[in-house]
């Protein structure tokens, strides 16, 4: 009964990730390939964290015709990848990693921090004063913007330093939400066909500061050649600044986007099960999933909803999950909590060999 | 030699020290900037108490060490014997990870605020590194060195922090004193004096839901002020109540000063005390200690006091605190 109700979770949260997927490409436009500079350039600058593309685009509006570069942080990185938000010349880079750095990371960037919806941490006295919260965060004693008027945002950034210099340009590629990968399906299906893509990594989900995360960094540097990474979530930070090569004339860092992108990778996976003429669950492909909160339980029901199985669950399990839970997960659904990055790719590959 | 320093919510932070060095260089070489001022063992800002480990202590002043604590030290000081374990009187929050900033400002304005104080507003220079803005908390005092000398002064900033670089402070002219001396006598705006700052931890905890209750005597309204006007910018809706000690009515608070505060938190609740009333004040007569001990008395359940005054103000206040057994807490700074 429980089961039934917590799958129905998962079956509404998809409904609600098809919702948000089609608000954000209906109004920004369908993700596309993108290089985001990760290196500063100088001059007056204002940090956005969190996931709401509407609070960045009414803070690029506010910075309109200004000189002022809007970075984002975490789990904004993928907003460069929507070509409406591209366009804005303000829009300058990507600054910093995963929430759980947010401590340093915010205390170091030389302008006003805006966190959308997103974990804030405690902020720390350095940068009290020059953060601000948007939409469900809030924090005593920190502005909070109701209204979307960013207009005191834009008046921090020009009373605060900003960055002194430009950096050598550094860059990485995102924006592979499903038209990205389904517009080259042929390339994808002609490289599994011809042998040269062995095996896909589904490598996402949250991140955290607890140790054993490792194993993600791991995984991604230890996962033959021959085989696809993708990625979604703010667990890719571990990894997506490597380069790690191309396969076929592809990349073979494939990033889908936020958490909530879940709903793009599953569109990718039934699209891929339907040009092998197979279930999602033969494709030679392998869910590694991070869980750290609520959204990412969320989105794993979605996937034990639409019949996922062999789902790679760590770094550690959720308290939630009591031992007799566990079984039920791991005997209907064919959840593996993890072992090691090495076992587990060798597993992995065995699968799909078999 | 490894140190560990405790900080008061539990965080350990380590790094190595030599024989030879100061535990609080050796912090700051490994990115611990601890809250100090003079760095010259006279002004117990760096005040920690060493719970295990030998150290000997340099040339300092022993009126900054309590008598009752022998294993109290000032870390600018304190050069390690052994491995040293070091508990901090505040929060992991407090111990900042990059220098606290030194910049210039300018004197903007310089008039009475009542008989023997003065209000003095600073405007910080924009500068390429730390740019035009005035950041701090609430409730914390910048640290300023008058020009062409190495006299340092700590204040309590009175105003809210801002994106325009002013500085309020309310400074007490001490007769005969060279701070005093000089804002009495030689100061004029456009001054240029060296701030550093912001520091220090007397702060609001905003996440407490108690009642707060604020006492201040003269000057050490200054960062009570500070602490009201951001709860009144922020629409803050928690029981507030102010206590204010004067010795005489000429140098109470302004009443428009009140109704200001007044007027951005409407439940605020004052009581006004002088000591040394002349013939029809209507307020408290009695101390700021007595007229908080008044108030206690018709309070109900536990508060939490922040206070702002001289060492014996404090103790007196602690001991009410203790007398009154609701696990009160008093939040202080020592003027």
């Amino acid at each position: 009964m429980l089961l039934e109700e917590a799958l129905a979770l998962g079956r509404l949260n998809f409904t609600v990730m098809e919702m948000l997927d089609a608000a954000n490409t209906g109004t920004y436009g369908v993700p596309a390939p993108t290089n985001v500079r990760i290196t500063p350039v100088a001059g007056k600058a204002i940090l956005v964290s969190g996931h709401d593309l509407l609070d960045l685009h009414n803070i690029l509006e506010a910075v309109k015709g200004t000189d002022i570069k809007v970075y984002t942080h975490g789990e904004l990185l993928p907003a460069h990848s929507y070509p409406k938000l591209a366009a804005s010349p303000n829009l300058a880079g990507n600054y910093g990693s995963a929430w759980q750095n947010q401590q340093l990371e915010f205390a170091a960037f030389p302008g006003p921090i805006v966190m959308t919806s997103n974990c804030l941490i405690e902020p720390q006295p350095m940068y009290r004063n020059r953060i601000f919260t948007a939409g469900p965060v809030g924090w005593p004693g920190v502005r909070h913007i109701a209204d979307g008027n960013y207009a005191q945002v834009v008046q921090a950034a020009n009373a605060l330093p900003g960055f002194p210099e430009t950096l050598p340009e550094k860059t990485i590629l995102i924006g592979f939400g499903r038209q990205a990968v389904l517009g080259v399906a042929d390339k994808v299906i002609d490289a599994v066909k011809s042998g040269s893509v062995k095996h896909f990594f589904l490598i996402g989900g949250c991140d955290g500061a607890a140790p054993g995360r490792n194993y993600y960094t791991d995984f991604a540097e230890q996962a033959p050649k021959d085989t696809v990474l993708l990625t979604l979530g703010c667990g890719k930070f571990r990894f997506n600044m490597e380069d790690h090569g191309t396969i076929g004339g592809l990349p073979r860092l494939l990033d889908i986007g936020q958490c909530n992108d879940a709903y793009s990778a599953v569109q990718i996976a039934l699209a891929l099960a339907k040009a092998f003429d197979c279930g999602v669950n033969d494709l030679p492909l392998s869910l590694v999933i991070s869980w750290f909160e609520q959204k990412a339980a969320a989105v794993l029901l979605t996937l034990l909803a639409l019949g996922v199985r062999n789902v790679r669950l760590g770094p550690s399990l959720p308290a939630f999950l009591t031992p007799n839970l566990l079984n039920v997960l791991v005997e209907k659904f064919g959840i593996q909590p993890i072992t090691t990055a090495e076992a587990d790719i060798a597993a992995s590959l065995n699968r799909s060999a078999a | 030699m490894e140190i560990t320093l405790v900080t008061r919510d539990g965080e350990q932070l380590q790094f190595p020290c030599a024989e030879t060095d100061h535990v609080l260089g050796a912090a700051e070489a490994a990115g611990f900037f601890l809250p100090a001022m003079c760095h010259e063992g006279t002004c117990g800002q760096c005040r920690a108490h060493v719970s295990s480990g030998d150290y000997k202590m340099g040339q300092h002043d022993p009126a900054m060490l309590p008598a009752a604590d022998p294993a109290a030290v000032l870390l600018c000081r304190c050069t390690p014997q052994q491995d040293m374990t070091v508990d901090l009187p505040y929060d992991r929050a407090q111990v900042l990870r990059y220098r606290v900033p030194v910049r210039q400002a300018v004197i903007e304005s310089l008039e009475p605020a009542w008989q023997g104080a003065m209000a003095l507003t600073l405007r910080l220079q924009p500068d390429p590194e730390t740019g035009a803005a005035a950041e701090f908390s609430p409730g914390q005092y910048m640290e300023l060195t008058l020009p062409v000398t190495d006299v340092r002064r700590a204040y309590s900033l009175a105003n809210l922090p801002n994106w325009e670089g002013r500085l309020d402070f309310l400074i007490r002219l001490k007769p005969g004193g060279t701070f005093s001396t000089w804002l009495g006598e030689q100061a004029e705006v456009g001054d240029i004096l060296t701030v550093r700052g912001p520091l220090g931890s007397f702060v609001l905890d905003e996440v407490s839901v108690r009642p707060r209750c604020f006492v201040g005597g003269g000057c050490g309204l200054a960062p009570i002020l500070s602490m009201l006007r951001h709860l009144g910018d922020f629409q803050d809706s928690q029981p507030t109540h102010l206590v204010f000690g004067a010795n005489r009515e000429a140098e109470m608070l302004p009443a428009a000063e009140i109704d200001a505060l007044r007027a951005a938190l409407p439940q605020l609740g004052t009581t006004l005390a002088v000591s040394q009333p002349e013939n029809g004040w209507q307020g408290f007569h009695g101390t700021a200690p007595a007229a908080l001990e008044a108030y206690l008395e018709q309070a109900g359940e536990a508060m939490d006091i922040y206070a702002c005054g001289p060492p014996k103000m404090l103790e007196v206040l602690e001991e009410l605190v203790q007398k009154r057994g609701r696990g009160d807490r008093l939040i202080a700074e020592q003027l």
